[in-house]
Order: structure tokens, then C-alpha cells, then sequence
């Protein structure tokens, strides 16, 4: 019992950060003190104090209004990639596991394929090929993500297709088409969110490693793997430059983890069903 | 019981700490070189790490001195003809080589013969199309013949690529490129790959009491991060480059010092006068009203000296314009203004495994920002910058560092007549032409500063400047020398104290 308060606190505890997070970066040119590339010269490297929170970076710009406008483009690449992979993955998991052998086979062999690649190798790949960029980081993540959705979507199916109520449905005469809108669907849906949520995690990582690498989003935009990539040389003189970034990078993925357990146990009727 | 490691630790450590001691008297100096060399055969790359080595174990005839001017080393005097076609180089009677070789003219016959040889496919090789004969009167005299006039030919001869061989070991076909023979101040030793190249003293070498050091040790580190924790930890005894960024720790290291001089580097920013609308000179001129230099030199490049022209502000044959565009932010505002340029967008590319021309673009783009251009930043890998901006010419504007050449003719070569920026004027390309022509340095000067100065006034780059260069030694070195504009280092004059 004290074990499943304790979780519900911290899916609590997550949720709220993740609703702060996305409200700080929509509203980010409202609330952050300074434009993110504003640079102070006079003030490099400044701890921080009551003028910058959390300091300066060097080139005297505000850390916490970075930080702010750096949430946007990690919440960005996380949602377009997401949607990318569920829509590309989705689809290709409900061709293989509703059609013939031949389908699922070939279909599942290009997905395995793609899943084989380390993800961060892949999207350089993809970046260096379409040049760098946020869509490009966008599309490059969504693709690679892909295979995931697909294989869960396809084995989702396949034991949903052998259910008695879908072969009584199939045998008063329902289309595939219908099938799979009215039966499929709404039954994968919660491992689906799930999986976003996992999904969406990982996005958050590779885009702020793409930055890091350089080939993400370009300076002088906020992102928090460029500041990462610029504190990295100054750990000794000025260490609230990795701070931040690391600790709002650290938090989100946490969260979404978390927040992606408590889910998947939510949504899962045997371990309901044992409590 | 518990006294014995304690006893076996005191004497552990005093043992180390004699061992210490005899490895400071027998005066070895660990050197970390930033990557492993391709070939220690002078005439077989133009990769710079070789050069940097092989300054050791070998010599020129002449040589650059510290401030960049050619003074004489195996020849001890050398003459040019009035009309600049016949050169003679008097060689010094009292050199070695290593194997014990005597040094006379059949070895810089020999050595000049080797690199012009095509089978050598030496890169350097075009530097010598202008000799058309090599005569040896005596032992001791060497005269060229040229079949045009050439003055860049002496900084050819001054440089690495122009290392003197022994003839006797190029005619029985000597592995250079693994056992470098020269006549040096140190003596080949062992090189092991990726891992470290030694060199012994050479007790015979011709300048008198030099040089100081029983043995120079190169530990190949290509890590930055490694490099500087081995100085300041005391594993490295001298470091070529300190990068700015790590200079307030090394500083606060009373075991470390550091020393500031000026490289022969042209930090510029370059830009595409064949695009629209930067083909405008106005436009150019604006840019350059925007930049403050001093500032961009000081934070991305660690300090330096604010350019005006396409040279090394350094260099004998610099001259100062900076009075045309000084920083004046309202100026481009009205030129731009004036120009209609409005909120047209504009990338300057940048190749990233530069983060000081990165953090240099940073500032720019901002300042460029504060007069109203419209600029966004695009970083690229190396490859792709040579391959899409510097010879593609696919860019607005782009943050480069170019190297100073010994002469002038190296750095300014075919510029007005096109290079990487798309710049076109007759004038300027017709005088650095003739400048190669001419070995007088006053007549020399007057030509280029004539060039330099249409390029400062016509300013296809920002001229940024020379930035320093740091220089990391511990504390108990002395007279570590760099020659910046061969950029390699000379450890004859070298002490540990």
C-alpha cells in the first residue's frame, strides 16, 4: 500500500512538472526575464544573483531564459516525433498484422531492419543526408522511432484478430476496415499512450544529443544540448552552465518515464485485477 | 603490524622521489604533439606534424628567426643576381651529419634533385618549378639558376619541405620516412606509432653549446582535454597550443606558465561577393561598420592584434588601415538603410570543429543583428565546408582562419582574381603577380601594400585579426621557442632547471 501512494505521488509529482514544463515553453516569451541570444558582454560567466537567477553563460546571456526557450524545441521534436512514428508505425503495424504472411513478413523485415541501427548513429545519418536542422532532427527521429509502434501495433493485433468477439464480428459479415476502427484500435490504444510516453522521452534525449553533436539546432538558438555543448568547456570556471540544462534534461525524461509506468499499470486489467 | 605498509609506503615514495631527481639531471623534455605524424620524410607530405618533428633533426639553408625574417643557417651568406635569375648560397665548413657525413654542396645538389624529382611526387614540388639548373662550383658553393625571377623561393628554402639529406644516404636509398639522418640539432632515436617519437642529443651540431637538452620526448596526445591535464599535472613538460578556453586553469597553476605572442594566423570573416546583395560594396562596407573586432578577438579568440588587411598584422609586410572602417554601428544602419537590404536573410557557415570561429560567428551574427541584418548560423563539418563553401562557393558569409605564410606570395596568391570570396580587381591581382617577381623587400613592400590596400578598402572579409597564440610550458623550462610562422618549435636553445 505505502509502495502504490508512494508511486501515485511521484506520478503526481511528474505530472505537474511535465504541465509546467509545456506551459513555461508556450508562454516562454512572456515569462523568461530576457531574450534567449541577448548577449551581455560585460556580465560572462556571472554566478547567478538576483539579476539571472541561474546565472550566465559565456556570452553573458541568461541562463533561465535559455532554459525556458529551450523547452520549446524539446517539446517539439518530442510530439512531431511521436506523431510521425505512431502514424508511420501504426499503419505499417495494422497492414502486417491484419494481412497476408507475405505482407507482415516483408513489411516486418524493412522495420527490423531500421530497428537494428543504434538510434543516435541512425539519426546522424539521416541529418548529415538532409542537412542539420530541427524538421530535419524531427523527421530523422520520427522514422527511427517507427519499428517500436509497428512491432507493438502488429502483436497487439494478431491477439486481438484470434478473439472470439472479432471472428463473431468477422462472421456477420464486418469489413477489415471496420474492424479495425471499431475492435483494433480501441483496444491497443492504451499500450499505444504508453509507448508514446517512452517514445516521447527518448526524443527529448536524441534531440538534446544531436545538439550536443552540433548537427541539431543551430546557435544561436536555445536548445538544452547547445548549452550542454557550451558549458562543457568551462565545468571548473562556470558549472551552473551544465547544471541547469542537465537537471531540466535529467527531470523531463524522468517524468515521462514515470509518468509512462503509472500508465501502462493503469491501463492493464491483470495487474488491476491483482491489487 | 599496522607500521610496516606505512614504512614500505615512506620508502616507496622516496624512492620515487630519487627517481624524480635523476630524471630532471638527465634533462629530458616530454613534449605532447597533438596527433601522430604521417611520415618523418620531409619530402613526402605537407603535413605539418612532420615538419614540427623533423625541425630537429634536420636544418635548411636559411631559416625564419623568430619575427618571421630569413636569416642564414647551413648557408652562411647568400646573393641574388640584379635581374634576380642566379642565386648563390655560400655553405658553413664545420657541419655534420649524424652518421657522420661531412656537409657540402653535392648534398643540397642531391637534396634539390630528390624533392624535383617527379617520382617523389612531393606536394611541395611546384614551390621549385622556377630552378632550371644547380651548379656546385666547390664544395661549398651552391648556385641556382632560375628561369624566371622568383623571391618566394628563399621562404621555400627556409621551410621544412627544404630539409637538407645527406647525399650519400639518398643515393643508397635510405628509409627517410621511418629514420630521419640530418644534421640537426638532436639525433633520431625511436618512433613508436600513435604512441611517442624520441631524439638524443647531437653532440656535434655546429652552433657551439646548443643544443641544451639530452633528449626530446614527443608523446603523441590528440586529446585536448588529456594534453592540458598532462602539463598541469607535470607528465608534459610543453604544450604548442593552449586553447583559451583552459587558460584561467592552467594560470592558477603556480607550476605552469604560460607565454603570450602573436601567431601569423588572418582570423577573418569572409563573404560571397558574387551574391546579391553583398556584391555591393556598400553592403560589405556596412558589415564591416557592424563588427566590432576587438571584441570578437578578445572573447572567441583569447586576445590578439585587430586587423585591417589580408595579412598577418604580425608580418614585415603589414600595413595598418584601420582608420577606414572603424566600429560604427549608425554608419551600417544608414548604408543599409541605403541599401535596401531590409530583412533579407543571411547564413554564415562555419565549420564546427572550430568552436572559436563558432563562438566567433556567435558574436557576429548578434552584432549584425543590432543594425538590423537578418543572419542565421549554420554549422557544417570540415568536409563539407571545403567541399560546399571554400570550393563551391555556396555561402553569404563564413569564419575562417587562414594561416600566415613565410611570404607573402604564400597567403596572397591569386586573390583578385577570384579564391573562395568571389573578389575580382585587376589592379590588386597585377600587383601581387609582380610582387613574386621582385626580391628587393622595399620594392617587395611598396607592391603589396599597394594590393593590401585595395583589399582593405574593397573588403571582401571582415578582417578580424591576429589572435595569440598561448604557449603552456611548467615552470622549469626555459627558452622554449616557437617560430610562428613555420609553426613549429625549436628546442636548440631549450633548458630544465
Amino acid at each position: 500500500m505505502a509502495l502504490r501512494r508512494s508511486r501515485n505521488v511521484l506520478f503526481s509529482l511528474s505530472a505537474l512538472y511535465l504541465f509546467l514544463l509545456v506551459t513555461v515553453a508556450i508562454a516562454a516569451p512572456l515569462v523568461a526575464p530576457y531574450s534567449p541570444t541577448d548577449q551581455f558582454l560585460d556580465r560572462r560567466f556571472h554566478a547567478p544573483d538576483a539579476r539571472n537567477p541561474l546565472g550566465t553563460d559565456d556570452f553573458g546571456r541568461d541562463i533561465l531564459s535559455r532554459l525556458m526557450y529551450g523547452a520549446r524545441p524539446a517539446l517539439t521534436v518530442g510530439i512531431v516525433a511521436v506523431s510521425i512514428a505512431l502514424a508511420l508505425g501504426g499503419v505499417v503495424g495494422l497492414l502486417a498484422g491484419m494481412g497476408t504472411r507475405l505482407i507482415d513478413q516483408a513489411l516486418m523485415l524493412i522495420m527490423d531492419s531500421i530497428l537494428s541501427f543504434p538510434t543516435i548513429l541512425l539519426a546522424i545519418t539521416v541529418v548529415s543526408f538532409m542537412g542539420y536542422g530541427l524538421v530535419q532532427v524531427m523527421v530523422a527521429l520520427g522514422i527511427i522511432s517507427s519499428p517500436v509502434f509497428a512491432r507493438l501495433v502488429r502483436a497487439e493485433t494478431l491477439a486481438i484478430k484470434s478473439e472470439g468477439y472479432i471472428e463473431a464480428s468477422r462472421a456477420l459479415g464486418t469489413g477489415p476496415v471496420k474492424l479495425v476502427f471499431r475492435h483494433v484500435i480501441p483496444n491497443i490504444m492504451s499500450k499505444v499512450i504508453v509507448q508514446s510516453s517512452l517514445t516521447f522521452a527518448q526524443a527529448v534525449v536524441v534531440e538534446a544529443s544531436l545538439s550536443f553533436l552540433g548537427v541539431g539546432i543551430q546557435p544561436p538558438a536555445a536548445s538544452w544540448g547547445l548549452m550542454l555543448k557550451d558549458a562543457r568547456n568551462y565545468l571548473m570556471q562556470a558549472p551552473w552552465m551544465a547544471i541547469f540544462p542537465g537537471v531540466a534534461l535529467a527531470l523531463t525524461v524522468l517524468s515521462f518515464n514515470l509518468v509512462g509506468d503509472s500508465l501502462s499499470e493503469r491501463f492493464n486489467p491483470r495487474l488491476n485485477e491483482a491489487r | 603490524m599496522k607500521i610496516v605498509p606505512k614504512k614500505g609506503f615512506i620508502v616507496g615514495m622516496l624512492a620515487l622521489f630519487a627517481l624524480c631527481a635523476v630524471a630532471a639531471q638527465s634533462a629530458t623534455l616530454v613534449f605532447g604533439l597533438s596527433g601522430n605524424p604521417d611520415t618523418l620524410d620531409p619530402q613526402k607530405t605537407a603535413g605539418t606534424l612532420t615538419f614540427q618533428v623533423d625541425k630537429s633533426f634536420y636544418d635548411t639553408l636559411v631559416e625564419p628567426d623568430q619575427t618571421g625574417k630569413i636569416v642564414p643557417a647551413l648557408a652562411q651568406s647568400w646573393s641574388i643576381s640584379p635581374d634576380g635569375l642566379v642565386w648563390t648560397f655560400n655553405l658553413r665548413k664545420d657541419v655534420n651529419f649524424q652518421n657522420g657525413q661531412v656537409f657540402t654542396s653535392k648534398d643540397v645538389k642531391a637534396t634539390l634533385d630528390r624533392i624535383m624529382d617527379e617520382k617523389m611526387a612531393s606536394p611541395k614540388r611546384s614551390e621549385y618549378a622556377a630552378i632550371k639548373s644547380i651548379r656546385t662550383p666547390d664544395a661549398y658553393t651552391v648556385v641556382l639558376t632560375l628561369s624566371q625571377p622568383y623571391a618566394p623561393l628563399l621562404a621555400t628554402l627556409a621551410s621544412g619541405w627544404s630539409a637538407i639529406l645527406p647525399s650519400e644516404l639518398i643515393a643508397s636509398g635510405h628509409n627517410f620516412a621511418a629514420e630521419p639522418v640530418g644534421t640537426g640539432p638532436f639525433k633520431f632515436d625511436k618512433w613508436i606509432r600513435d604512441s611517442k617519437i624520441t631524439m638524443v642529443r647531437n653532440d656535434k651540431y655546429w652552433i657551439k653549446g646548443t643544443p641544451k637538452l639530452a633528449k626530446v620526448e614527443f608523446q603523441i596526445i590528440p586529446e585536448r582535454a588529456v594534453q592540458v591535464q598532462g602539463l598541469s599535472l607535470g607528465s608534459i613538460d610543453a604544450l604548442e597550443f593552449v586553447d583559451p578556453d583552459d587558460l584561467p586553469m592552467l594560470q592558477a597553476n603556480p607550476k605552469v606558465t604560460i607565454k603570450k605572442e602573436l601567431s601569423s594566423l588572418i582570423m577573418v570573416m569572409a563573404m560571397n561577393c558574387a551574391r546579391e546583395p553583398l556584391n555591393d560594396l556598400r553592403v560589405r562596407q556596412a558589415v564591416n561598420y557592424a563588427i566590432d573586432k576587438q571584441t570578437v578577438l578578445d572573447i572567441a579568440y583569447g586576445g590578439g592584434r585587430v586587423g585591417s588587411t589580408f595579412l598577418d598584422t604580425g608580418n614585415p609586410y603589414y600595413s595598418d588601415f584601420s582608420s577606414l572602417y572603424p566600429y560604427n554601428p549608425d554608419k551600417a544602419r544608414q548604408l543599409l538603410k541605403d541599401t535596401g537590404v531590409g530583412n533579407r536573410e543571411f547564413t554564415i557557415a562555419v565549420p564546427q570543429n572550430y568552436p572559436l570561429h563558432v563562438k566567433a560567428a556567435e558574436l557576429m551574427q548578434q552584432m549584425l543583428a543590432k543594425v538590423g541584418m537578418n543572419v542565421k548560423i549554420q554549422l557544417m563539418d570540415w568536409s563539407t565546408w571545403l567541399s560546399s563553401v571554400y570550393t563551391g562557393g555556396n555561402f553569404d558569409f563564413t569564419v575562417i582562419g587562414h594561416t600566415g605564410k613565410l611570404d607573402p606570395d604564400g597567403t596572397l596568391a591569386g586573390y583578385g582574381a577570384g579564391k573562395y570570396v568571389h573578389w575580382y580587381n585587376a589592379t590588386a591581382a597585377a600587383k601581387i603577380k609582380e610582387a613574386a617577381t621582385v626580391s628587393d623587400f622595399g620594392a617587395r613592400k611598396k607592391l603589396y601594400t599597394d594590393a593590401l590596400e585595395i583589399m582593405a578598402k574593397d573588403v571582401p572579409f571582415v578582417y578580424i585579426g591576429t589572435s595569440y597564440r598561448y604557449v603552456g610550458t611548467r615552470s622549469n623550462v626555459f627558452d622554449f621557442r616557437m617560430t610562428p610562422s613555420l609553426d613549429s618549435f625549436d628546442f636548440r636553445w631549450t633548458e630544465l632547471r
